[in-house]
């Protein structure tokens, strides 16, 4: 008769490794030289960034958030259709501001400024920070959000908006906000993942989540 | 936060954990040995680029494991895009290998070799799952996909680790946990 074996034991017997051990200061070494060329690659973008938000500046409609960051899933405010206006900066909060981004079959009416796609293909969109905070990788969700299409109905604390209903999740240090896809739009839900201490409040993570289209090609996750 | 106090914390996780991200490491990359160990410097390397976060973690040890998952699966497209020219089809390299089952080392062996011929997102998913004993939940979110896709991830996943270790004379009991 065969053997048999739970999968967690097999699993550990196979992770079992003979290596020696790795003296810490080599991995501290290894991690202080990335972070200095961090530095380095920080300080040219941000003199190429000052002419950059001086273009910016000019014709852009800027939406604000004033609220400070939302913890997950807490509403901040009963009125969340104020959040289009214009304004000024916190120094914190995200700004979005009205102008197209596309990542194609997605595109969103709205730009969290400092952000940019850094991967899209039919099943969803990663768009991350471009202080160089966050991996380069596209595949590590770490710090960026996450834009999901779902065949699932949308669940969590419902919250209605500009006639739009719409509904949030949160744990683990994340917020998702989900809602159902517009007349006209590939049905489904998308969802959105914000990771909560890079400075989203929940009416800007609203605002922004209603500005997403979801065009022909887009495909639901598997499952 | 100062550079010293950073630099201090850093080296304290990393003598105390690097081994556990080794060793998952090890699984995530199917035993190839040199392979999980860029995995877990370049783990090591962010997670000290972004040290507030895993100050600010519940868990540093499962912020960094979820660090490496992610870092295993960005190494593992760029491998691939590498490899895929070269590899012959990785189910049939399980045939090349004499399973003579009955100790461990052989069942390693065994069960490397199927790990080796699942997908890396399905792999992670078989770790993340049954190795760290997250929930769907939380494989998702690790893994950046919805519940239903680490559902049929896994289920697929399983059902080729059995039939490989069924045909190396082994039977695999799977706890529903």
């Amino acid at each position: 008769m065969a053997p048999a074996h739970d999968l967690k034991r097999v699993l550990q017997s196979a992770a079992e490794t003979h290596r020696p051990a790795v003296d810490p200061a080599d991995d501290l070494a290894r991690a202080q030289t990335a972070a200095r060329a961090r530095t380095r690659r920080r300080f040219r973008a941000g003199l190429a960034g000052v002419a950059t938000v001086a273009v910016l500046a000019v014709g852009a409609v800027v939406v604000t958030d004033r609220d400070q960051p939302a913890a997950p899933g807490q509403a901040q405010g009963a009125d969340h259709g104020t959040g289009h206006g214009t304004g000024t900066g916190t120094g914190h909060g995200i700004e979005l501001v009205s102008k197209r981004l596309d990542a194609t079959p997605y595109t969103f009416d709205l730009t969290p400024k400092g952000w940019a796609v850094q991967g899209q293909d039919e099943f969803g969109v990663t768009i991350a920070p471009t202080d160089g905070s966050v991996s380069d990788s596209p595949y590590d969700f770490e710090g960026k959000l996450v834009i999901m299409f779902d065949p699932r109905p949308p669940g969590g604390r419902p919250v209605d908006l500009d006639g739009r209903r719409f509904w949030i999740t949160g744990d683990s240090g994340y917020t998702t906000i989900s809602t159902r896809t517009l007349p006209g739009e590939p049905d489904g839900a998308v969802r959105i993942q914000y990771p909560d201490d890079t400075g989203w409040t929940e009416d800007t993570m609203l605002a922004f989540t209603a500005s997403v289209h979801v065009g022909p090609g887009a495909q639901h996750g598997v499952g | 936060m100062r550079d010293d106090e950073r630099s201090t914390e850093f080296v304290a996780f990393t003598r105390a954990h690097r081994t556990d991200l080794v060793r998952t490491a090890t699984l995530l990359c199917a035993g190839d040995e040199a392979f999980a160990e860029d995995v877990v410097q370049t783990t090591l390397t962010r997670l000290y680029l972004s040290w507030s976060r895993v100050r600010r973690a519940d868990s540093a040890l499962a912020y960094a494991r979820r660090s490496l998952t992610h870092a295993f699966i960005d190494e593992a497209r760029r491998a691939h895009r590498r490899r895929e020219t070269t590899l012959a089809d990785p189910a049939n390299a399980l045939a090349v290998e004499p399973a003579t089952p009955g100790s461990d080392p052989e069942l390693r062996e065994i069960v490397l070799s199927a790990l080796a011929s699942l997908g890396p997102r399905q792999r992670a998913v078989v770790v993340l799952r049954h190795w760290h004993d997250l929930d769907v939940a939380e494989t998702a979110k690790a893994l950046g996909c919805s519940p239903g896709t680490v559902k049929s991830q896994n289920a697929r996943a399983l059902a080729h680790l059995r039939d490989v270790l069924g045909a190396a004379d082994h039977d695999l009991i799977l706890e529903v946990s």
